[in-house]
């Protein structure tokens, strides 16, 4: 049965392709001499400068992370460019209608809404190429109803009160060997605050490329939602085909004061490398969030690109009566590894988390849940409930589940329960039963089983996980 | 070379008192592993919840002699005892028909080759106090069981601490080999009648031979200064079953590293066990299910009610190898905190590589349920001794599993006195 | 014995008795009826003490006092039993045990001698063969893996065991074979006594053949809107509640 699906798919990576355009990318290499020239590029003040190399001296110290399930050599991180622009940025951010249409045709070719009048017109989106943002759109739309959608760069210099106070409140600079390296060279990505009682009339949006070779993109997102507020945001990211590692560090923080609902959804599809494991981007992501009281923050994420991903979207539950949900997929197949999941942390009482978690691995990938529940000494009448399962798809593929669990108050209640299956002969020989296909047959039961997490995503962003789903497991069947 | 837990003086006495070379080579190269490893911290995974700094500031020493202990716990009832006091053999029962027992201490030329070869097998995982149990080995039990035996009669290895091992610490080995189609169960009891700072180090390992039949019930009964580190490690053989029970009750630190392999298929495994610290106690059970080859069966159920200041680790870890098809492993770890001081960590893990399985496990960490709270409340039975009852019932279901046999007997009233602090709310346990 | 006066409860955020009166004086069998929702399950909650269900308003007097001030065990203890709807699973707790622990705590609020280990055990077994569930079920843990007529038997034995003065019988002949709802109702039955109030919820007229109710009353969006004698349980088995809403209406 599974030899002759494996005939008639092939895998394909369909954002594979090179944009040709000039670049101006600094040599590679990394030391204090390299930030001062990035932060003289974005013409930032000496605060933002200070507090790099703050972060770069403190990354010096510190040691990449081992305890992940995943097994890479090394970046080596003086061989990587640090900033890299396409030449017609070079003078800073423009107007839309001033960009290289040629960088706009990389985000219409990967079905980005890029012009305003087009049909998802109810996406505002910011689009990062390498380490510059090319255009954002909707941004007047957005300003009228009090919204603020900019580059993280222009917001540096247009809203230094909102980023002096919030940049790093969530994930300091010394949080991990990543974020600090991150803090350090962070070139662009995007800055959000929704105002008190304001409900954000569109979804956000950025899409990050990463088109240059040898660079490393290393964003930073930061959203702050005022009390009352509410924002929907939604994250994409492609890559070209290409035979060296990429390494990609983001950090995004969340501040949901009180209650704010932060919705936070990311289609991750970086180039995963070919099926002999060649190539492929290092996914090494610091995502975090606090939530104030009564405030909610959910993060939603399908993964399925990325050679390697190291990466846990947290909540802080610091407010009382606060919410905290991850609802993730992640798919992985050829010599893809994965180690992601989250970080529910109580503080507050009665404070509420949820963790829907799926992992698929096909071929010869490695996939691993790794979660941590935390019940403080505060966290009175708090609960958790957390779903993680595992499929697997083929007999040379890992599925691994490592739940921390930590209580320090007897009325918090933490429920885990998580489970390992493939798909079954039984469902397959019911489906072929009835007519459908085995390829069909795969992708209906892999489709059943991420149901959970996709019914969280955004519409416009459920079908497209879907397709993405579909593709990712071409010829994994066996 | 790092001496953390000053025990090198202890190491090169036994040595010296010894003419066993081979014996000797063997304990020093673990010495050397022992002395070589750091010494673990919150950054070391395996002890990121369990401190080790009860273990310092001791002078860690090796009884000579055993001191006189009474040995009433878990004493009187009808089983083949071989009782250890401070880590020597002190009484020896009768053997039934088809069990031989050797010991390490008192081997003969021939038997010292035969011991050489099961020595150097041994089964013991990388765990840093099954390395120190062999640097500071003085006395090992070996209990063969010819096949097809059945043994009628419990064997009970009974280990006693007098109050003369204050300050000692009391590496012993167990080894149980199982022939083929035999059965029987063992006990293996632990208690302390010390009231100075002791370290009980045991370790035992199982073979469970084809389609063997093993009950094994493994309590950590001390109370009191203890310092209880120690492992259990046991293989089962093709269609072999093995149900094995663990509890822990009292004393300073308690963990216990459980390994079991599966090397034989359509062997099944039942692992259950109840932790039950209070006051300042900390118990940590680390257990690993290796399912290596196809169609083996485990389920493992461990519960712990967590009280007043203790601490309670758990970690689960399943792994399924390449090649173990049709595996079926469960675990479910549940706990009860029952103070606001009181701190639980689990950890249940599956890391699984073959893809034809069923694997699953749960934890939580939860309260009594209010539900049945308020049906004890409406049968006019009082808050107080609801708890207490339902409590006890969340550990009582493991104890139920139990085959029916004097061990249920005799655990179950020492649990009833364990959770009523007071006479009469025990009054319904028995 | 029992009077609810202009009863008002809510569970959660949900308010579900609205002014709901009923007297039963000592001898007397009530049965209530009522469609699905109604409130009949949350009233013998209310009266029995369950945590989570708040009464906003009204009045309950039981043998003179204030029954909404006691406490879920007082209340038992004051002779009010409930045999719940959906009787509650405890694994690990023997039936033998809670009974006991049960029947001591009752008897000593009555200021009883608490009864022999063996008394009791001889009390059990009968009271199983009364009921018509093996001995053997007193070993098993709380109603756990029980059939659904197997717990509703359960309920019976406690309640014949603890001899409470104000019987609240919730849907227990629900589920129940033939056999089982004549067994039910023998126990009933033998419990009525001139000192001893009964309530006897129920969707069937049939159980009322066997347990001849004094009064029957129909509760309906969290009250009572009819009572009668045993003919409305005909009537209603024949129109249905429909009926009833035409009427009040
Ligand atoms: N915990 C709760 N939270 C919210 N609503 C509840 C809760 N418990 C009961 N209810 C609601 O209260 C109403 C009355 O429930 P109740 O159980 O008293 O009905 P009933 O008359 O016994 O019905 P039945 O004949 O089906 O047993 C129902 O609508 C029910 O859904
Ligand atoms: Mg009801």
């Amino acid at each position: 049965m599974s030899e002759n699906i494996d005939q008639y798919l092939k895998s394909e990576y369909s954002a594979g392709w090179i944009t040709d355009i000039e670049s101006l990318t600094i040599p590679p290499g990394l030391n204090e001499d390299v930030i001062r020239l990035i932060s003289a590029k974005k013409q930032e003040p000496e605060w933002m400068l200070e507090w790099r190399l703050k972060a770069y001296r403190a990354w010096l110290d510190m040691k990449e992370p081992e305890w992940a399930h995943v097994v890479y050599p090394k970046p080596d991180f003086q061989a990587l460019s640090y900033y890299s622009s396409p030449k017609s940025m070079e003078d800073g951010p423009q107007s839309l209608d001033e960009v290289d249409p040629e960088l706009l045709r990389t985000y219409e070719k990967l079905g980005i809404p890029v012009h305003e009048q087009e049909v998802l017109a109810g996406v505002a989106v910011d689009m990062v190429f390498d380490s510059v943002s090319v255009g954002t759109t909707f941004r007047q739309k957005l300003k009228d109803a009090g919204v603020i959608f900019c580059p993280i760069s222009e917001a540096v210099h247009e809203y230094p009160e909102l980023v002096q106070k919030y940049l790093g409140s969530v994930v300091p600079q010394k949080d991990n060997f990543y974020a600090a390296l991150n803090s350090a060279v962070f070139s662009d990505g995007s800055f959000v605050y929704i105002p008190k009682g304001v409900r954000c009339p569109m979804e956000l949006s950025t899409y990050f490329r990463i088109n240059e070779a040898k660079t490393g993109q290393f964003e930073r997102t930061l959203i702050i939602a005022d009390e009352r507020s509410q924002v929907s945001y939604l994250e994409g990211c492609t890559a070209p085909m290409r035979d060296e590692n990429q390494l990609h560090a983001a950090v995004v923080e969340l501040v949901a004061l009180d209650d704010a609902d932060i919705k936070y959804s990311t289609v991750q599809n970086w180039y995963p490398g070919d099926a002999q494991g060649k190539g492929g981007i290092y996914n090494f992501v610091t995502k975090r969030g606090i939530a104030h009281t009564r405030a909610k923050i959910s993060w939603t994420q399908v993964e399925t690109g990325s050679a390697v991903t190291w990466k846990y979207p947290s909540c802080i539950l610091k407010g009382d009566d606060s919410i905290g949900e991850f609802y993730s997929v992640a798919l992985t197949s050829n010599y893809q590894q994965a180690d992601t999941g989250t970080k529910m942390i109580h503080l507050g009482k009665n404070t509420r988390s949820t963790i829907i978690a799926k992992g698929i691995s096909a071929k010869h990938s490695s996939n691993s849940y790794r979660g941590l529940v935390k019940m403080n000494p505060g966290a009175e009448g708090a609960r958790n409930y957390t779903q993680c399962d595992s499929l697997l798809i083929g007999d040379q593929c890992g599925a691994h589940t490592f739940p921390y669990i930590e209580s320090k108050n007897p009325t918090a209640v933490v429920e885990h329960e998580a489970t390992t299956s493939k798909v079954s002969d039984d469902q397959m020989f019911l489906c072929q039963q009835r007519g459908i296909d085995a390829e069909k047959a795969v992708s209906m039961i892999v489709n059943g089983f991420c149901k959970d997490v996709f019914r969280e995503l955004p519409m416009e962003f459920a079908v497209e996980a879907g397709k993405l789903l579909e593709v990712s497991l071409e010829g994994a069947v066996g | 070379m790092s001496d953390p837990m000053q025990a090198e003086q202890a190491h090169h006495g036994l040595q010296a008192q010894s003419d066993w070379g081979w014996l000797k080579d063997w304990r020093a190269s673990a010495w050397s592993q022992f002395a070589a490893t750091p010494w673990p911290t919150r950054k070391t995974e395996a002890w990121k919840y369990t401190p080790l700094k009860s273990m310092l500031g001791t002078e860690w020493s090796l009884s000579e002699q055993p001191g006189s202990a009474t040995g009433t716990v878990f004493a009187d009832w009808d089983r083949t005892v071989i009782t250890l006091v401070d880590g020597k053999v002190t009484d020896h029962g009768a053997l039934p028909e088809g069990v031989s027992v050797q010991l390490l201490s008192k081997a003969t030329a021939e038997q010292r080759a035969r011991f050489e070869q099961r020595l150097a097998k041994t089964l013991a995982g990388d765990q840093l106090f099954t390395t120190f149990n062999q640097a500071l080995l003085a006395e090992a039990v070996w209990i063969e069981v010819a096949p097809e035996t059945v043994l009628e009669k419990p064997l009970h290895i009974n280990q006693v601490l007098s109050p003369n091992a204050n300050g000692r610490a009391v590496p012993v080995r167990v080894m149980l080999d199982l022939g083929s189609r035999s059965q029987m169960t063992l006990v293996e009891t632990f208690a302390s009648e010390s009231d100075g700072p002791v370290f009980i180090n045991p370790v035992t390992e199982i073979d469970v031979g084809d389609s063997a039949k093993l009950t094994h019930y493994h309590l950590l009964l001390e109370t009191g200064d203890v310092r209880h580190l120690g492992s259990l490690q046991a293989v089962l053989r093709a269609h072999s079953q093995m149900n094995s029970f663990h509890m822990a009750l009292g004393g300073v630190l308690k963990r216990k590293d459980i390994v079991v392999r599966h090397c034989g298929s359509g062997a099944h495994l039942q692992l259950n066990g109840v932790y039950l610290p209070k006051g300042k106690e900390h118990v940590d059970y680390h257990t690993t299910l290796e399912h290596e080859v196809p169609h083996g069966t485990s389920n493992e159920v461990f519960r712990g009610i967590i009280g007043d200041d203790a601490k309670a680790v758990f970690n689960g870890r399943i792994h399924i190898h390449k090649d173990a098809q049709k595996t079926l492993a469960e675990l479910s770890n549940k706990n009860l905190l029952t103070s606001h001081r009181a701190e639980i960590n689990t950890k249940p893990e599956l890391e699984i590589y073959a893809d034809d399985v069923k694997c699953a496990h749960g934890a939580t960490v939860a309260q009594l349920d209010k539900g049945s709270l308020f049906y004890f409340l409406s049968r006019g039975i009082s808050r107080q001794e609801a708890e207490v009852m339902m409590s006890f019932g969340f550990i009582n279901e493991l104890l139920e599993a139990l085959d029916d046999d004097p061990v249920k007997r005799l655990l179950r009233p020492l649990l009833a006195s364990l959770f009523a602090k007071e006479d009469d709310l025990a009054g319904h346990l028995l | 014995m029992l009077n609810i006066n202009d009863l008002h409860a809510r569970v959660e955020d949900t308010a579900i008795l609205h002014g709901l009166n009923l007297e039963v004086k000592p001898g007397e069998v009530h049965a209530i009826m009522g469609p699905n929702g109604a409130g009949k399950s949350t009233l013998g909650n209310v009266l029995s003490g369950r945590p989570g269900y708040e009464v906003t308003g009204g009045t309950v007097t039981y043998k003179g006092q204030n029954l909404l001030e006691l406490e879920a065990e007082e209340r038992a203890r004051a002779g009010i039993f409930l045999a719940f709807q959906y009787p509650v699973e405890i694994p690990g707790v023997s039936n033998m045990e809670f009974l006991k622990a049960s029947v001591d705590a009752i008897r000593s609020a009555r200021g009883e001698e608490a009864m022999s280990s063996m008394d009791f055990i001889k009390l059990a077994r009968e009271k199983c063969k009364a009921v018509d569930l093996p001995a053997d079920f007193l070993k098993r843990g709380v109603n756990e893996g029980f059939s659904g007529g197997e717990k509703k038997r359960n309920e019976l034995l406690q309640m014949m065991l603890l001899e409470p003065s104000l019987c609240i019988l919730d849907e227990t002949d629900s589920g129940l074979d033939i056999d089982a709802l004549q067994v039910v109702a023998r126990g009933v039955n033998e419990l009525r006594s001139p000192d001893r109030g009964i309530i006897v919820v129920t969707h069937y007229q049939r159980l009322l053949d066997y347990i001849v109710p004094d009064y029957v009353h129909v509760l309906a969006k969290g009250r009572i809107v009819k009572s009668g004698g045993r003919e409305l349980a005909l009537e209603l088995e024949k129109h249905g509640y429909s009926w009833i809403d035409e009427e009040v209406a």
